[in-house]
């Protein structure tokens, strides 16, 4: 901005008139590229031929090569096309591999002649390949593991080398993978060899709590970083807070876990407001709405509410809107936030208006405790190795997906909810999922026009099944029933959701 | 504490709800009896419930050793000077804007007169890049155009705003429930007062409503229009200009880059409709300059802050466009830690009894590295009774310290009389704040340091001269009241005096010299004329410089010897840290600001996974070399693993590797399926930390997601 303050700008009504578009950035761009002339240099060059052709050929096939490589790496696909990639790999890497030898003074006499003689007709010029032919038979293998002790950024270039990811093609199909049970079974009866240093470092943090408290007084929210779960840590704060304050009416304290994937401003608002009056009940509407009913409350008693937030940059806060919620909540001066961070990224989930509502006071809290209740560890670990992931993770993620397909997918889908939901009241709860048959969905989508040939039925069908938003299987008679794995509030959800 | 653990159990499933409210206690209580309790208790605690919320008590130091009445005493003290600041503060938070107020609710009145008809009238104001103080900025608009322009404001961030529905629901709620008393009722009344009943998002309802509440304007205001959808906006413009018959709609528009850009978002048909004016808003930095005046600078400011704090705290600012809050939330973070981990802070009460002290306090006095260069001063000085006296003598020490602040404060109003001379010189080296930092950190000699000062005064020209002296003169009579500096004419009667004659010599050495007619320059003046294009050329002209001086040049050549010994003299003082117990007042610590405001938790993950040993203790991680220990945290040893692939990961030779070290091959080793369990768990935490994804590249790989120390 200009250093003018208060300076009163021309009326707006000038520049909205179409008479000028534009008026400054072409005048300046102008007269530039006068000023700038294409060296000639260059021209001369080509034009006298001082470039061997030969070497311009190489050039580009080097060009090539790198681009086929890049397309591999992007596409990310191996394709079949595997001999030419080869070529391309070759002729990629000897260029790169000559440097290294240039490097380590290992060039044959004749060669380095030739390169120097390049070097001296034109210096800046001279490409980095060299014609495959002089190449002869000398391959040296390059080593997987790159030189050690490189700095970080040469390290990302070494590990991010095009064609450098190669890995085996071991998988872990001869393991027999966890089960849920498995998992806490072996769990439990393990014992952490760290268990009295963790419980130590613990400790150590715990001394800070009247300094937190201290923050916390002075309008400070309080955040806690670093690796490990902090949840036990915080509960022991609260504790602390709790047994400190003198009068438990006028200071409560709210703890909200933000991990619980069900989490929403709603509840967490609605928690808040039960703090203040029990009775008080949220109005319906969007966030903003509730969140000035939960202030004016605030405003309106003497109460202060200490806010203890574990995990508040796990996925379900990281919904729009859910931050400048708690921003403007923090914002409150009866309202004391502290909250723990589980990711190194956190940063930059707030933009600087953010940070200011927020007033945090950051404290490395590397606690090493596992994250018990934070992840769903079996869960998490199938979905990373894509071997059961879990279906789209529920309400939002089928809304995702039917967001992006056509009109009648969406009918066929809300049909086959209605039906699901209509067969679990049938017979009512325990057992499985009931399902649906294969044929009468078939014939009432018939029905409701949403498709007319099985052709097009079991296209839609097809979808679904990739998302995994519908599971199929044979009942004793052999006939297919289909269904959502779904429960059945999810279901519900769902459902009203496709009807509005 | 008893009750918590007996308790504890019926919490563990409560403790996996999204949210709920924490009370041990409250199983054991009766149901009713808190709701009762807290009728008496908000009439009885209302003075008490201000202490509930303002602090627990600071801490005893000296490892517990400190009285309460020291540690109270010093909370005592930051309540009162934090808040003394602190008003200061908001007041030139407030007038910073005062402008920009005046001129947005002038041109709010006078619109009606120029506008043309048809159009909205809109006030583009340029706030910058800083959008955390855009907050109160609006909120003193909506105060101001409440009050003075008779309009309603309502305020949208685009995070209120999603969508057109959205927007307009806002816009008409607030406007019905705007200003207090109105609550859900009255809103329901007043929309469905006259037959039908308007949709929330129907502006008919909002022109139903002004038949009955008329105002002049309906005001607005886009906080961050920048980050508005566009279509958004172009809707609810067109929308707004085909309800500005019947309701008065007007638009403010807070824009942190130009209007020039924020126009190219629109439509062309959406622009057409807008009649704009733009306002400036003062820029961050020239409000955090304000401040640093008022807040650090000012003499009575009971903490002075270090040369080095200040600077890391203004360069993050001017680097970083750290917001204003920010920077007055680090004045504050500085004041807390000052008087909660000083016990020696409670030199700064004026009314410090003397009893009130410990025998801790004066052995610490003594410890103070500025008390040893003292000791060590006299002693080299020779004088070993005071010397003596300083270090067995509590009572004398005690006295000591204490004319020693009233120096101290002497000192700081000495400091900046002498940096608001400079900062008059016509060729400031600097900026006020710069050279406030310097004077701190070197103290102000002008013999050998502040060469550009120098230079500037020995070239004044006789014009330049006469201003300068007037301008001290009126400096020294009147203060500076940003900086709280009273005149001080008493003080400096020498002064006063000598620069009042070098002033009349002046304008007489310059009325002689015009008379001959010639002009009066000395022999320093000519050196700040266009520099000659080569040395000979330089010095031919130095040596005609020279040779042509008449007897008033020459008497004016010397009158400039003399102001600047004169200055020389005058403009003189110790830096901070050479002041004798400055450990009291000052306050220079960079290490809490940085790791309470400038956090970096990756760096702090990634030595924790990669050294575990740093931070748990334990005897069996110490990694020999780059020897992955089996005892390491099953994440740390992955991560160890981690560092060395490329960005696609085979997990099957993850596992195996983890195996390896942790497996049964080794004593004490995992069996398999404990080993995978935490295995398991190192890689959902992994997960969960942003390390690595899901690929589909090959089966059972994953991807790699972040480099260390990048």
């Amino acid at each position: 901005m200009k250093g003018l303050p208060r300076k009163r700008g021309k009326k707006l009504e000038d520049t909205t008139s179409n008479d000028q578009p534009e008026v400054s950035t072409p005048r300046h761009r102008k007269p530039r590229a006068i000023g700038y002339t294409t060296p000639s240099r260059t021209n001369g060059v080509t034009a006298k031929g001082e470039t061997p052709r030969w070497k311009r050929n190489d050039r580009s096939a080097k060009k090539k090569s790198a681009l086929a490589l890049i397309e591999r790496v992007v596409g990310g696909e191996s394709s079949d096309e595997e001999a030419d990639e080869e070529i391309a790999q070759e002729i990629y890497e000897s260029s790169e591999e000559e440097e290294e030898a240039d490097e380590e003074g290992r060039l044959g006499v004749d060669e380095s002649v030739g390169a120097t003689t390049d070097e001296a007709a034109t210096p800046s010029k001279r490409p980095r390949g060299r014609p495959p032919t002089k190449k002869g038979g000398r391959t040296r293998k390059k080593s997987p593991t790159p030189p050690r002790d490189l700095p970080p950024h040469e390290l990302y270039f070494a590990q991010n080398r095009p064609g450098a990811a190669k890995t085996s093609n071991n998988t872990l199909t001869s393991l027999k993978l966890l089960t849920h049970d498995e998992y806490f079974t072996l769990l439990r009866e393990y014992q952490d060899p760290h268990k009295e240093d963790i419980e130590f470092l613990q400790s150590l943090h715990i001394e800070s709590f009247p300094q937190w408290a201290f923050e916390l007084s002075q309008g400070f929210s309080v955040c806690l970083y670093g690796y490990g779960s902090k949840r036990a840590l915080l509960h022991k704060f609260a504790n602390h807070v709790f047994s400190n304050s003198p009068d438990h009416d006028v200071h409560k304290i709210v703890i909200v876990n933000g991990y619980v994937r069900t989490n929403s401003v709603r509840e967490i608002l609605g928690t808040v407001a039960g703090a203040v009056d029990p009775s008080h009940k949220l109005p319906t509407g969007g966030a903003t709405v509730m969140l000035d009913s939960v202030k004016n409350l605030l405003s309106s008693r003497e109460i202060h509410i200490t806010i203890i937030l574990n995990s508040i940059d796990a996925a379900p806060l990281r919904k729009p809107g859910m931050q400048p919620t708690l921003a403007q909540l923090a914002a409150h001066p009866q309202v004391h936030l502290v909250c723990s961070t589980d990711t190194p990224d956190f940063p930059l989930m707030w933009d600087s208006g953010l940070r200011s509502s927020f007033n945090f006071a950051f404290h490395d809290c590397t606690t090493f405790a596992s994250y018990d209740a934070e992840l769903e560890v079996v869960d998490d670990v199938h979905e990373l190795l894509g071997r059961k992931s879990r279906r789209v993770g529920g309400k939002e993620g089928v809304t995702y997906v039917l967001r992006s397909l056509p009109e009648n997918a969406k009918n066929l889908f809300r049909l086959l909810v209605g039906e699901v939901l209509a067969a679990m009241d049938d017979e009512g709860e325990g057992g499985e999922t009931p399902g649906v048959e294969y044929r009468m969905l078939y014939n009432k989508a018939v029905e409701e026009f949403i498709c007319s040939s099985e052709m097009a039925f079991r296209t839609l069908l097809k979808e679904f099944h990739d998302h995994q938003m519908i599971t199929s299987r044979k009942d004793v008679m052999g006939t297919e029933l289909l269904s959502a794995p779904f429960c059945k509030e999810e279901l519900e959800a769902i459902l009203e959701d496709l009807m509005s | 504490m008893t009750t918590h653990e007996t308790t504890s159990e019926a919490f563990e499933e409560k403790q996996h709800q999204g949210a709920y409210i924490f009370n041990p206690l409250e199983e054991a209580e009766d149901k009713s009896r808190p709701a009762k309790r807290r009728k008496v208790s908000k009439k009885l605690n209302k003075s008490e419930s201000r202490k509930v919320a303002g602090a627990p008590a600071f801490p005893r130091l000296f490892g517990g050793g400190e009285s309460e009445r020291c540690s109270q005493l010093r909370q005592k003290l930051f309540d009162y000077s934090w808040s003394q600041i602190d008003q200061r503060i908001q007041r030139i938070l407030r007038e910073a804007n005062q402008s920009t107020l005046h001129q947005v609710t002038s041109f709010l009145q006078d619109v009606p007169d120029h506008a043309p008809a048809g159009k909205i009238p809109s006030a583009f104001i340029i706030t910058g890049p800083n959008i955390a103080s855009q907050d109160l900025l609006f909120e003193q608009l909506s105060d101001t155009l409440h009050a003075q322009a008779d309009a309603t404001v309502v305020r949208l961030r685009s995070g209120d705003a999603s969508n057109l529905k959205a927007a307009l629901k806002k816009i008409i709620h607030d406007t019905v429930t705007n200003r207090g008393s109105a609550d859900e009722n009255d809103l329901e009344l007043s929309v469905s007062k006259d037959g039908p009943k308007f949709l929330n998002y129907d502006l008919e309802a909002l022109y139903a409503h002004l038949k009955s509440v008329p105002r002049r304007h309906v005001v607005v205001a886009f906080q961050d229009s920048e980050a508005f959808e566009s279509g958004l906006l172009s809707d609810l413009i067109s929308l707004f200009s085909s309800w500005l018959d019947r309701i008065p709609f007007a638009l403010l528009f807070g824009v942190a880059t130009s209007v020039e850009l924020f126009e190219a978002r629109l439509l062309k048909s959406t622009c057409q409709c807008l009649y704009g004016d733009q306002f400036d808003v003062e820029q961050s930095a020239s409000i955090v300059d304000k401040i640093f005046k008022t807040a650090v600078a000012h003499p009575e400011a009971p903490l002075r802050l270090g040369p080095n704090y200040a600077r890391v705290l203004l360069e993050r600012q001017q680097d970083q466009v750290a917001s204003i809050p920010l920077f007055i939330s680090s004045l504050k973070y500085a004041y807390m830690c000052h008087f909660y981990a000083n016990p020696l802070t409670v030199f700064l009460a004026d009314d410090l009894e003397t009893e009130a002290l410990q025998k801790e306090h004066i052995e610490s006095i003594r410890g103070l590295p500025s008390f040893r260069r003292l000791v060590e001063m006299h002693v080299q000085e020779g004088d070993t009774k005071q010397a003596k006296l300083l270090l067995d003598d509590d009572k004398h020490l005690i006295e000591h310290v204490r004319n020693c602040m009233g120096k101290s404060r002497q000192w700081v109003v000495n400091l900046l009389r002498i940096l608001k001379v400079m900062a008059i010189s016509t060729n400031p080296s600097g900026d006020f704040v710069g050279l406030y930092l310097d004077a701190l950190l070197n103290g102000i000699d002008l013999s050998d340091q502040n060469a550009d000062f120098r230079e500037s005064i020995k070239r004044m020209q006789p014009a330049d001269c006469i201003s300068f002296s007037t301008r001290v003169l009126d400096a020294i009579k009147d203060g500076d009241l940003s900086l709280g500096l009273d005149g001080c004419v008493e003080e400096l009667e020498s002064t006063v005096a000598f620069l009042s004659s070098i002033l009349t010599e002046t304008q007489q050495l310059q009325k002689d010299a015009e008379e001959k007619g010639h002009v009066l320059r000395s022999k320093y003046s000519g050196q700040n004329k266009i520099l000659r294009a080569t040395v000979v050329a330089q010095k031919v002209q130095l040596s005609h410089d020279a040779a042509m001086l008449t007897d008033e040049d020459k008497a004016y050549t010397a009158l400039i010897d003399r102001l600047m010994d004169h200055l020389q003299m005058l403009l003189r003082t110790d830096s901070a840290g050479d002041m004798p117990y400055n450990e009291i007042w000052l306050y220079d610590a960079k290490t809490p600001y940085r790791d309470v405001f400038v956090p970096r938790p990756r760096t702090v993950v990634e030595r924790a996974l990669s050294r575990p040993h740093d931070y748990l203790g334990c005897s069996c991680c110490k990694s020999r070399g780059d020897q992955i220990m089996p005892t390491l945290p099953a994440t740390a040893i992955l991560y160890q693993f981690y560092l060395e692939t490329g960005s696609l990961i085979n997990t099957a030779d993850l596992w195996s590797a983890y195996f390896a070290i942790v497996g049964e091959d080794n004593d004490e080793g995992l069996d398999e399926r404990t080993a995978l369990v935490l295995f398991y768990r190192a890689l959902a935490e992994m997960r969960a930390a942003g390390f690595v994804k899901q690929s589909r590249k090959k089966a059972d790989h994953i991807a790699k997601l972040a480099w260390k120390g990048l």
